[in-house]
Parts: C-alpha cells; sequence; structure tokens
C-alpha cells in the first residue's frame, strides 16, 4: 500500500509585473491499495446515548442499526460498546467478534433513561479502544440526539483531540433535531472523523452503515501532511489550511520554522482528501531556481507522514512532491478548471459559517446576504442540493422568521459535504420566493 | 488592502480571493490621472480629484478654454465669458458695458456682455456647460413642479429621477455664490462630503457639486 500526492495550483502563472501574488494549492492524498489490504482488523466501539429522550423508537432504531453494523464485521474485528446518559458504563467490553449474539444481546439490554454527558461516553470509548489499537483500524462511532447538559463540551473536545493522537478516528452522529451542531462538528473535525445527521429514526441505519463503510476503507492511519514552504512564499493570515474533500475541515497547522505540519487522519482506498493551502508569493525575493524553465519558482514541496497497520510500520514517508510557479510577462490569468471546485467547496463552507456567525451576532440581513452567496457558490459547482437547502434558508430567514432546528442542521451538512443520498425537503415550504433587497 | 465586497475582509494586496469568505475579487490597479496626475482606480469613471472624465477619449477641458487662459478669480469683477454652447431654459441675458472689462482673449466673438460676475456649472455625465442666469437673486435647482419652479432644470439629464423636484438653489450675495440644499430626499454633497440641507456652502471654481448619492448627477461649479 503506497501513498500518492499530487499537487496543483490555481494559476500556475504568475504576472512578472506584480509583487505579491496570492494562490491555493489543491494537494491530493491518495492510497494505492493491493490484494491484501483488507486484512487489517477492524477495531470500533459504538458510543450510544441512551439518555430519557431517546426512550421508544429512537432508541429501538438504535439498536435495530448496531446490530446490523455486528453483522457486517468480520470476526477478527474487534467491538466495543459504550451507553452513557448522564454517566457512562461498558455494555460490550472490548473483544473480537467470536460470539456476535452475545453482543447483540447485549446492545439490546439498554434502556433510556437519565441525561446527557457525552464526554463520559467518549472518555470510556477511548479507553476499551486502547485495549485493542495495536495495528488496527481504530474507529469510535459517537450518536447523541441533545445537548451535552450534564457534561462538559470543552472537555468532549480534549478528549477528541487525545484520540487523534493516538491514531484513532472519532465520528459523531446526531439523531433527530436537539442537538448541538457546534459541539458535534467540533467533535468530529478533532477527531478526524465525519459527522452524520440522522433526521428520523429510519435514516439512522444507512447512516450508520455509510460510516462503516468508510471505517472499513481504511487502509492507512495517522497521516500527516508536511509541507515545506520556499523562503519567499508564505501562509495567509486567516484560516490558510483547510479540507475540502470529502468534507470540509478547518486545519491548525503546526509550525517548524519553514515547515509546517497538518493531522489529516485516516487515508481511505477510494476517497482521497484535498487540501487546499492559501498562500501569498512575494516575486521580488523568490530564488529562482535554474532549472529547466528560467522564470521557475519552487514554491512548495509537500509530503504525508503515516502508519501502516498492515505492515505494522509507523512514521512511513512517501515520496516528496515540489509545486512550481512560472513568472510570464504578459499574464493572463488561467485558473486550473481541476482546482476550481475545490475552491468553490471551500467558500460554500465559509460563507455559511460566515452566515451563521452574522445570525448570532443578530445581523439578520447580512446572513441572508452570506447565505445567498453561498447558494451561488454552491449552484456554480454544481451542488444543486446545497444551492436548494441555503437559498430555502436564506428566504426563509428573510422572510423574518427564525430557522428550525432541522434547518439549522440541513444547512450545517450541506455546507460541510456533498451529499449522496436526498434529504427530505425542510417542513415550512416558502409559499413564494421575495426578491433579494439591492443593496 | 483589498476589502472584500462580500465580507469585508481586508485581504493582502494580490489577493485574487478573499482569505475568508474566497470570493473572488475584483482586481483593480492603481493608475494615474492623465489631467492632474493623482492615482486614481483603473475602473474609475472620473479623477476625484479634478473631476476629469476617464472614460472621454477627448479631454472634458478643452470644452472650457477660459479656464485655462485665466486664472480663476473669486471675489474681483472677472472678465465677460465667451458665448455659453448650450444652455436650456434660461432667460433673457441682459446685455452691459461694464467699466471694468479686462481685455479677455476669448476665442469667440463676445457679442454678449453680461454683468460683472458671470458663472456657470458645468454637467460633468454630460460636459453641458450651463450658465448661471445672471438676473436672478436667487437660482432654483430642481425639476418641473408646482411649488418652485426650477431655474436650472435638470429633468432632461441622465439619472435626473435622483434629484428632488425643489433640490437645491444657488444665490448670489455680496459678490459671491452660495449653494445650499433646500430638502431634498435624496441629499447633497459638495466635494464628495455630505452637504447637509440648509447649510449655505460659498462656492469656488472647481468646486464639485453633486446631487443625490453616488455622483450620477453631478456639476463643477465655475467662476469666470
Amino acid at each position: 500500500m503506497s501513498v500518492n500526492l499530487s499537487c496543483d495550483f490555481s494559476d500556475r502563472q504568475l504576472d512578472s509585473s506584480q509583487s505579491t501574488s496570492q494562490r491555493q494549492l489543491a494537494i491530493t492524498v491518495s492510497v494505492d491499495a493491493d490484494a491484501s489490504f483488507s486484512s487489517t482488523s477492524l477495531n470500533l466501539c459504538l458510543v450510544l446515548d441512551h439518555s430519557g429522550s431517546m426512550g421508544g423508537q429512537p432508541l429501538d432504531t438504535v439498536k435495530k442499526a448496531a446490530r446490523e453494523i455486528i453483522d457486517q464485521m468480520n470476526y477478527t474485528d474487534y467491538i466495543s460498546v459504550v451507553g452513557f446518559d448522564h454517566k457512562a458504563k461498558v455494555v460490550v467490553a472490548n473483544q473480537t467478534l467470536t460470539n456476535p449474539e452475545a453482543v447483540k444481546d447485549n446492545i439490546q439490554s439498554l434502556r433510556a433513561s437519565g441525561g446527557t454527558s457525552i464526554d463520559e461516553g467518549i472518555k470510556l470509548a477511548l479507553q476499551e479502544l486502547s485495549k485493542a489499537k495495536q495495528n488496527t483500524i481504530s474507529q469510535a462511532f459517537v450518536l447523541t440526539d441533545g445537548e451535552n447538559e450534564h457534561g462538559d463540551n470543552q472537555r468532549c473536545l480534549q478528549f477528541s483531540q487525545l484520540a487523534a493522537e493516538y491514531g484513532m478516528t472519532l465520528h459523531t452522529l446526531g439523531f433527530g433535531d436537539s442537538w448541538n451542531q457546534d459541539v458535534l462538528e467540533k467533535i468530529a473535525d478533532a477527531g478526524g472523523g465525519a459527522m452524520a445527521y440522522i433526521e428520523n429514526p429510519d435514516r439512522a441505519t444507512s447512516e450508520f452503515q455509510r460510516l462503516l463503510r468508510r471505517a472499513k476503507s481504511v487502509g492507512l492511519i495517522n497521516a500527516h501532511l508536511i509541507l515545506k514552504l520556499a523562503p519567499n512564499v508564505r501562509l495567509a493570515e486567516l484560516k490558510p489550511i483547510a479540507q475540502v474533500m470529502p468534507d470540509t475541515i478547518e486545519l491548525e497547522p503546526e509550525r517548524n520554522a519553514d515547515t509546517y505540519t497538518v493531522r489529516l487522519g485516516d487515508l481511505m482506498v477510494g476517497n482521497d482528501r484535498t487540501i487546499i493551502v492559501n498562500l501569498y508569493i512575494n516575486h521580488n525575493s523568490a530564488h529562482i531556481i535554474p532549472t529547466t524553465s528560467p522564470n521557475s519558482i519552487q514554491a512548495v514541496t509537500a509530503q504525508i507522514r503515516y502508519d501502516d497497520p498492515q505492515s505494522k510500520l509507523e512514521g512511513l514517508l512517501s515520496p516528496a512532491v515540489t509545486a512550481d510557479l512560472i513568472l510570464i510577462k504578459d499574464f493572463k490569468p488561467q485558473i486550473n478548471p481541476q482546482v476550481q471546485p475545490s475552491i468553490l467547496a471551500l467558500a460554500k463552507y465559509r460563507q455559511t459559517q460566515l452566515a451563521e456567525t452574522k445570525l448570532k451576532e443578530g445581523d439578520r440581513t447580512g446572513a441572508v446576504t452570506m447565505l445567498q452567496s453561498a447558494a451561488k457558490t454552491a449552484l456554480q459547482m454544481g451542488d444543486r442540493q446545497a444551492a436548494t437547502v441555503l437559498q430555502a434558508s436564506a428566504t426563509t430567514l428573510q422572510s423574518g422568521t427564525d430557522l428550525s432546528e432541522a434547518e439549522r442542521k440541513q444547512t450545517r451538512m450541506v455546507s460541510k459535504t456533498v451529499l449522496q443520498i436526498p434529504t427530505q425537503t425542510p417542513t415550512q415550504t416558502p409559499s413564494q420566493t421575495p426578491q433579494p433587497p439591492t443593496k | 488592502m483589498i476589502i472584500c465586497p462580500n465580507c469585508s475582509h481586508q485581504n493582502p494586496d494580490g489577493a485574487t480571493y478573499c482569505d475568508s469568505c474566497y470570493t473572488p475579487l475584483p482586481v483593480i490597479t492603481t493608475v494615474n490621472c492623465p489631467s492632474c496626475g493623482s492615482p486614481v482606480q483603473s475602473d474609475a469613471s472620473f479623477c476625484g480629484s479634478c473631476g476629469f472624465n476617464l472614460k472621454s477619449a477627448t479631454q472634458s477641458i478643452k470644452n472650457m478654454p477660459e479656464e485655462t487662459d485665466h486664472p480663476s478669480t473669486l471675489e474681483e469683477i472677472v472678465p465677460t465669458p465667451e458665448s455659453p454652447d448650450s444652455i436650456p431654459d434660461l432667460p433673457n441675458e441682459i446685455e452691459f458695458e461694464p467699466e471694468l472689462i479686462e481685455s479677455a482673449p476669448a476665442e469667440n466673438n463676445p457679442h454678449t456682455q453680461l454683468q460683472q460676475v458671470g458663472a456657470f456649472l458645468i454637467h460633468v455625465q454630460t460636459n453641458i456647460k450651463l450658465e448661471l442666469p445672471t438676473n436672478l437673486q436667487v437660482i432654483h435647482i430642481g425639476k418641473p413642479n408646482n411649488m418652485i419652479p426650477p431655474d436650472i432644470d435638470v429633468s432632461g439629464f441622465p439619472d435626473s429621477d435622483i434629484v428632488s423636484r425643489v433640490h437645491a438653489d444657488i444665490r448670489f450675495e455680496g459678490n459671491a455664490f452660495y449653494f445650499e440644499d433646500t430638502g431634498s430626499s435624496n441629499g447633497t454633497y459638495m466635494n464628495n462630503s455630505v452637504l447637509p440641507a440648509g447649510n449655505r456652502h460659498k462656492l469656488r471654481s472647481g468646486d464639485r457639486i453633486s446631487l443625490g448619492k453616488g455622483d450620477r448627477v453631478s456639476f463643477i461649479f465655475q467662476m469666470s
């Protein structure tokens, strides 16, 4: 199994008459799998909220979805289940799946009552996962339906970051409408995993299955992107590095002189990660490397460091890839069409986030404008579903109504990723679309 | 600093996408005004410093030879101006032979000798020169209406919808011209800053008067 890196600039040419230029670098990381890929065991922990609000159909569907997950796993995989309300307890201790029926019975014994402390659940999950973390692919699915009333959100984040440092991945599933999308998104981002939205109980199974497929496709773990910048190249001030595929995640680089390191987490077969780096290039102090073309600037060198659980090796390095730029006299902008969709995906996320910030500050008109521009961006990248949801949210806000909890979660989900499964249209359908006010 | 039109984030020079929201940024370079040399943005229509029409091939200055020949004298009695190019709706000019006329090297035949002080407004967007009728103490600027009919009727100019029917007046007192917004809906800007209604502004040559926001109906005042 090997790692492939490709680097593409948004526009490979630089205008020699300007002194600084801004460029985006799209880095795509993919895994080449060979036949023996599937031999690594999965180490899965299901962390399930069984607070009082989950009583009845919600908990039943979750139990059913969990049972179906068990059926899809191999007997060499490890399974553990943690149940939490305002406290957490181990329902199924970490074990290989030699007796799936006993595991399913234990899951069935969960009863709904009590409050919600997500961090207690995550803490126990990390303990259980650690028991089998050698040479496995460790993943946790954390499901909750409500706010972290009895818990501490900061602690959740810390546990999630800890999990990532141990090479484990945390995914979050929000059940229903009452959970906090900011908290669950942050936990998933810190834990290197995905966020899923179970809008209504009959979606539970499909969302669990989707995450399981993702977990099973992991080939390499604990991946880090290492960037080395030329002296005349610098990262943009504001949030310069972000992942855009498969989900949009803001990444925080660690700096060591001219080298920046960013954690990526799992590398999945058939599900490449694309990262956008926002750079500023200073033409004047460029070190022109006398290569084949005399005006080319070697701007960035990228490499991946990763662990391979299959071969039991850690700290492996991919070959380094260099991205360069060319200074041109008669410059005309030429946007690389392969990089454009990635920039649009990031724009869609950022614009939606700005809209949410403005809404929190009370600037309703500003939020409407940003949502509308996010909808336009979504259309430009061909994501019609996102465009519909974003525009509908903008219209609802404009008419003076607040967004429902379901609408807010849908808005967050479409901004973060390109959904494959069509979601339900929001319950409030605007009868007429008013024209946006002209500024 | 390039300010994002979408989220107002301040981006460093050289940015093509906003660092915050990745909206494509307009590419603006700075050039020099061919008339006065001050820096203007490449997408500007008029120079902010001298009013030069950056979009036109022929300079608007060519239509006003008097300015380049004479220094603008404010308080003194000024020499006669040439006959105006086109004046809409002005009343009869009263011809005088004032004693203190300098011999003006006017290119056109100075048959029309007006009263001591002559002044005009140059409509910036069309380069039309409007002579201020000197027989009137107060000159009303606006559009046709029943209350105070305008002496200078701007309804024929482009974008005149932004101008109120009773918009402003210019009065001549003690050898000076004063401009006042008489309660317009969209306001008046004097040299790009707001002129509140009721505030009388003493006009000087080169003053830029903008009726309404956005510099859509603008005049340059000139004494001759």
